[in-house]
């Protein structure tokens, strides 16, 4: 019996180690935002940092859906940058966020591949036996993958090419899937396109007539609220300097 | 070809804290429990044996999702905690730490189990009659005679959390510093097609991986001859 | 010194240990059935090993299991040999040896390192490996290590059974002087009549799970329907003192009157209580003195006792002139023609001896 009381104490123990490692508070500004944002976005903390050196922040990209979902769950995000503002919203809904949800960018979808030469690529194109696999993201929790279904559907392909689609968990691997080769084309946003390296294969911008808008919005969250340094950044995704870094890598910034 | 960034460093610091406590921590439970399955006579120890072999099987999602539930502000654990005034423990260390012992339960628990079932229960009768108590027996008599699996269970358990992904990235949120460790940061830099450092990160697992494996096999084979 | 068992155990689909039964301790108890009678599950009960509901195990003045009070094996200061080598394989034989020693509070120590070694001849095996042991030395580092620890009680669960012919010649001699000189009561399991009739001084019988009968190892072998001549027929342990060796190789067994002679075997010295083992189809009876023969022994007896024969032979009872029980077994035909009666004075003579301890 006392082999059992010794080992319960030595479990009460470890356990009591771990709930107070838990109580530190605060740490680091962590953000989480869209995968579209990747490249945009490092650029602007970049900048960030530059005006406050001792600022202290970590970005967490993925897809907006599934980031939702983690913030539900009690995921430790101060500010939250949406591909589609549906996301933000359905956080206040809940009572998880601190501002209301404002709209910070709109995204624009392109055809892009590393094999063909994607300015004379039309979405008709994709459904011709030449083209064998499309990745476009999950169009379920990823707002990208469910406009460039919407849009395939406005062109009317979007039957022809069910057997050849591929589906990325986020937009960003979405891109990788394309750039590694593994998918002839992909549908992706124009800010990953406009990152440098992939910048050097061609492509189509898509009408963005043939879908909803991808109304980019950001929210600070609850936890976010408590601190200043969440206030600042989204301050500052409001300027000039924000805005260009934005606009260069192809986000239309609202009026 | 290895340039390791703060952000490797930290995330190796992570991965590593994660193995060593999920080592040290499924040591501690195991062996009860091992001793138990090997030993007891009751019934419900097929039950138990399955339930612990169950994260072989499962895809490690549904464990992550699971988990994410009850350890989340909402779920029963997370909740529970919250009213106490702790902090629920999705998406921290803490929380992962947890995930990784029930995933990583079946690597010590069988390896032990099997180093018990061998040794019998002759040695500790004997030692038994011979006056030792409890305490004194595992020391002088059971952890001597079962150093290998004790060996194979620790690095089977140190290398299967090292291998941990998909549970981490559903209930840890690849938070650099906290639960972002070197599987989930592997997954960020190939997404991010940074290939270079997802290469050097890769190759580094691939030969730690190698590395623990051989030295379990060579052990596996030692012990196996030596306590015959 | 007694030992009071109960305990109601279900064994296998068809039977159950049912004991509540006050053993006496002393000197050795052999517990003798066949296997899967229980015999073992009784020891284990009587260790601590097993735990069953509602038993109770009292040695002496002392509760080992009663109600809710359980005292753990390693409280109970029981010495504990098993069947095969139980030696702690990655300690030396002098650390087998001194494991329970050193466990056991110095005010307690009756049995000394030295002497148990010497008892056992074991002195020069204490720098040795485990696995450079022998059958028969492991199972008296056994022995040796289990006295260490200057047990109330020792328990051997047939300590022999798994050694060799050969081996067990080797051992028995140790045995014996072991349940002599330490003076620790030893309960013995065995189902071999033959390890009974050598080291027992009171047998317990067992069967399907029950104690059939509890006697001294003399009373089991003076009832022609013994269990213990189940294996080779009936058989006689005789007592007595073994003389030094004399010219022609040969030592006297046995006072004057009752005089046996053992061929020299070179293991045990001159001592004064040796057992002799004579199987009952060995004894031919005379009515005359023998002379002029070749067989060596031969005893003036009279007859004690005529079993009813079976398959034309009988077993005839006789007494020595040192009052010990001697068995004949000898044809139908040739009791009738010798007339053979109790009461009647003859001449037993023995082919063939062993010496037993």
């Amino acid at each position: 019996m006392s082999l059992f009381t010794k080992y319960g104490q030595l479990i009460a123990l470890l356990a009591l180690a771990l709930f107070t490692t838990t109580l530190h508070a605060s740490g680091p500004l962590r953000i989480a935002a869209a995968s579209d944002l990747r490249y945009a976005l490092n650029d602007i903390v970049d900048l960030y940092r530059e005006a406050r050196p001792e600022a202290n922040i970590e970005v967490i990209y993925g897809s907006s859906g599934k980031m939702t979902t983690q913030i539900i769950n009690g995921a430790p995000y101060d500010v939250f940058f949406s591909a589609d503002i549906s996301f933000p919203e359905k956080l206040q809904a809940e009572g998880l966020t601190t501002t209301e949800p404002s709209v910070y960018a709109i995204g624009r979808i392109v055809i892009w591949s590393n094999t063909l030469d994607a300015a004379s690529l039309t979405l008709e194109d994709l459904a011709s036996d030449a083209i064998t696999r499309i990745a476009i993201a999950q169009p379920d929790h990823a707002p990208y993958g469910l406009r460039a279904k919407e849009a395939m559907q406005a062109a009317g392909v979007w039957e022809a090419v069910q057997s050849k689609m591929v589906f990325g968990e986020n937009i960003a691997h979405t891109a990788q899937m394309t750039e590694s080769g593994a998918a002839q084309v992909g549908i992706i946003a124009l800010s990953l396109a406009s990152f440098p390296e992939l910048a050097t294969h061609n492509h189509h911008l898509i009408d963005n007539a043939l879908h909803n808008p991808l109304t980019q919005g950001y929210v600070v969250t609850r936890r976010g609220g408590q601190k200043s340094e969440a206030m600042a950044f989204a301050e500052f995704m409001a300027t000039e300097q924000a805005h260009n870094v934005m606009t260069r890598y192809g986000f239309v910034i609202p009026e | 070809m290895f340039t390791l960034g703060p952000a490797e460093w930290q995330a190796i610091e992570v991965t590593f804290r994660l193995c060593l406590y999920t080592t040290l921590i499924l040591l501690v439970l195991a062996t009860p429990l091992a001793w138990w399955l090997a030993n007891g006579r009751s019934h419900s120890r097929v039950v138990v044996q399955a339930v612990v072999a169950l994260p072989l099987v499962l895809p490690p999602t549904v464990l992550g999702f699971y988990l994410l539930l009850a350890l989340g502000p909402r779920g029963v654990v997370g909740k529970t905690l919250e009213d106490l005034g702790f902090h629920h423990l999705a998406f921290t260390f803490e929380g992962i730490l947890i995930a990784s012992v029930i995933y990583s339960m079946p690597f010590a628990v069988q390896p032990l189990t099997e180093a018990f079932k061998n040794l019998g229960r002759r040695p500790v009768e004997v030692a038994s009659s011979l006056g030792a108590g409890a305490l004194d027996r595992f020391r002088t008599v059971i952890l001597p005679l079962t150093r290998g699996g004790f060996v194979v269970a620790a690095t089977l358990t140190f290398a299967h959390t090292l291998g941990e992904f998909g549970v981490i990235l559903m209930l840890g949120g690849s938070i650099p510093g906290e639960t972002k460790v070197l599987s989930v940061l592997i997954y960020d830099h190939a997404e991010g097609m940074n290939y270079a450092a997802a290469h050097s990160l890769s190759l580094m697992l691939l030969i730690f991986a190698f590395v623990t494996l051989f030295v379990v096999y060579s052990i596996t084979r030692r012990f196996r001859v030596a306590n015959l | 010194m007694t030992i009071h068992v109960k305990a109601r155990l279900r064994l296998g689909d068809d039977f159950e240990l049912k004991v509540d039964h006050e053993l006496p301790l002393e000197g050795v108890t052999g517990l003798f059935g066949r296997s899967g009678c229980g015999k073992t599950t009784l020891l284990r009960l009587i260790a601590g090993l097993e735990r069953v509901k509602g038993a109770s195990v009292r040695f002496g003045d002392q509760a080992w299991q009663q109600g809710r009070r359980f005292v753990p094996l390693h409280q109970r200061r029981i010495g504990l040999v098993f069947q095969e080598h139980s030696l702690l394989p990655h300690l030396s034989v002098q650390d087998n040896l001194l494991y329970g020693y050193r466990r056991t509070p110095a005010a307690l120590r009756r049995l000394h390192p030295a002497e148990v070694t010497a008892m056992l001849g074991i002195d020069d095996l204490l720098s040795r490996r485990i696995d450079q042991l022998s059958g028969g030395q492991r199972q008296r580092v056994s022995l040796g290590r289990a006295l260490l620890i200057s047990p109330q009680l020792l328990l051997l669960d047939e300590p022999m059974a798994a050694l060799d012919t050969q081996t067990k010649r080797e051992i028995m001699p140790f045995l014996g002087r072991m349940a002599t000189e330490s003076g620790v009561p030893i309960i013995m399991v065995s189902h071999s009549p033959d390890e009974i009739g050598r080291l027992a001084d009171r047998v317990v019988f067992m069967q399907a799970g029950q104690i059939q009968r509890i006697e001294t190892l003399h009373e089991s072998l003076a009832r022609p329907d013994s269990p213990l001549f189940e294996d080779s027929g009936a058989v006689s342990v005789l007592e007595g003192s073994l003389g030094d060796v004399e010219e022609d190789g040969v030592r006297p067994f046995g006072p004057p009157e009752a005089r046996l002679w053992v061929p020299s075997v070179e293991q045990p010295p001159a001592n004064h209580c040796r057992r002799l083992r004579i199987l009952a189809r060995d004894v031919s009876l005379s009515l005359v003195s023998p002379e002029h023969i070749s067989i060596q022994n031969h005893l003036q007896v009279t007859i004690e006792r005529i079993d009813p024969p079976k398959a034309n032979r009988c077993v005839v009872a006789c007494r020595t002139r040192d009052h010990q029980l001697l068995l004949a077994e000898i044809t139908s035909r040739a009791m009738r023609q010798l007339q053979l009666e109790t009461g009647k004075p003859v001449y037993a003579l023995i082919k063939s001896i062993a010496l037993l301890k």
